[in-house]
């Protein structure tokens, strides 16, 4: 959500719809490429990532698709920090996007939606 | 590290990279070196532990219940949660972190051991990016942990008491300090370990990345889509 709301101040926002939807245009340039790169990555399927990394070079160039995965490495972090601390959306963010959360979906990952999904299964 | 590398990552990342794994190598501030290092193999080793393959088919990762498949040297509780976080982070929840508590780890030692997994997890990330296996191990330095902590830190609302910081909103429409910068404040040791090693990857504006600022924020969120993170 912290990037999202950043997002909010660019020109080019992407379209925060194909976060979660696959078949959305991000709205962003080759974009389908960077969803197949990172996605490739943050699941662990190497080979892919292999094919994916080729063809990103020939689409962006070696430096952008160097890029891609610099990005999609740091979240790959920092999203584990901020589930293992319950840490809140900041108070300005959480007003603003609180529409964009349930349009999305993005609502069903917040820490108390997952403690009453996960731990009353136990 | 990143010795024989094709593509083309900045000398401050890897710079960076090889300095939090001297970091990490050493004593904090609740660990010492031998464990901050054990801490990331424990992390490895989760990748292939069976039975977070098996609660990652489960509907939920409570239903299953074994051993973890690993060096296991660290406290069982602190070893769930490392392979929890490593491979399920999406369906972690607060009863594993109270788990963690029960078991006699302090809060100050779980913030720490947080930093250390997920320090590692950007550096073995980036190496699996561009094709590379992840570093060795570093070698542990003898040490003592310090203690520090930052007395100063707040309830405000995580887990955890965090950061202090006032919450004017600057021009990224954040606060100059968000929350997830102060999630680790308790112990400066641990903020300062990941978030030099998070640095070098990101910036709210201004990225200094050959892909644009859109494009970025587009596969940060896709990234924090895939895992499942609601922050």
């Amino acid at each position: 959500m912290l990037l999202r709301e950043s997002a909010q101040n660019e020109a080019t926002m992407p379209n925060l719809n194909a976060v979660t939807d696959d078949q959305s245009d991000a709205g962003v340039p080759n974009s389908q490429t960077l969803r197949q790169l990172s996605e490739s990555l943050i699941k662990g399927e190497w080979d892919t990532l292999a094919l994916e990394r080729e063809k990103a070079t020939a689409t962006l160039g070696l430096q952008q698709t160097t890029d891609v995965l610099t990005v999609a490495s740091a979240f790959n972090g920092i999203t584990r920090v901020a589930d293992s601390t319950g840490i809140p959306l900041d108070d300005t963010t959480a007003a603003a996007t609180d529409e964009m959360r349930k349009n999305t979906g993005i609502e069903q990952f917040e820490y108390q939606q997952k403690s009453s999904r996960y731990d009353s299964s136990g | 590290m990143y010795e024989g590398i094709q593509y083309p990552l900045r000398d401050s990342l890897k710079l960076a990279h090889t300095q939090s794994w001297e970091m990490i190598s050493s004593a904090g501030a609740f660990w010492t070196g031998k464990e901050r290092v054990a801490i990331v193999a424990e992390a490895r080793a989760a990748m292939e532990c069976p039975l977070c393959e098996e609660r990652k088919k489960a509907l939920s990762p409570n239903q299953v219940h074994g051993e973890h498949w690993g060096p296991g040297t660290l406290p069982d509780a602190l070893i769930d949660h490392i392979h929890r976080i490593r491979t399920d982070p999406g369906r972690m929840t607060k009863s594993v972190f109270e788990g963690v508590m029960a078991s006699g780890i302090s809060k100050e030692a779980y913030i720490e051991a947080t930093s250390v997994i997920n320090a590692s997890v950007i550096i073995d990330t980036m190496h699996r990016g561009v094709g590379l296996e992840p570093p060795p191990l570093p070698e542990p330095r003898p040490g003592e942990p310090s203690g520090e902590i930052n007395a100063d830190a707040v309830e405000d609302g995580a887990w955890i008491p965090i950061l202090d910081a006032p919450k004017e909103i600057s021009d990224t429409g954040l606060p100059a300090i968000p929350n997830i910068v102060r999630s680790l404040g308790l112990v400066p040791a641990a903020g300062a370990l990941f978030f030099s090693t998070f640095r070098p990857h990101y910036a709210l504006t201004d990225i200094p990345l050959s892909i644009t600022q859109g494009q970025a924020e587009f596969v940060a969120s896709r990234v924090s889509a895939l895992n499942q993170c609601f922050y």
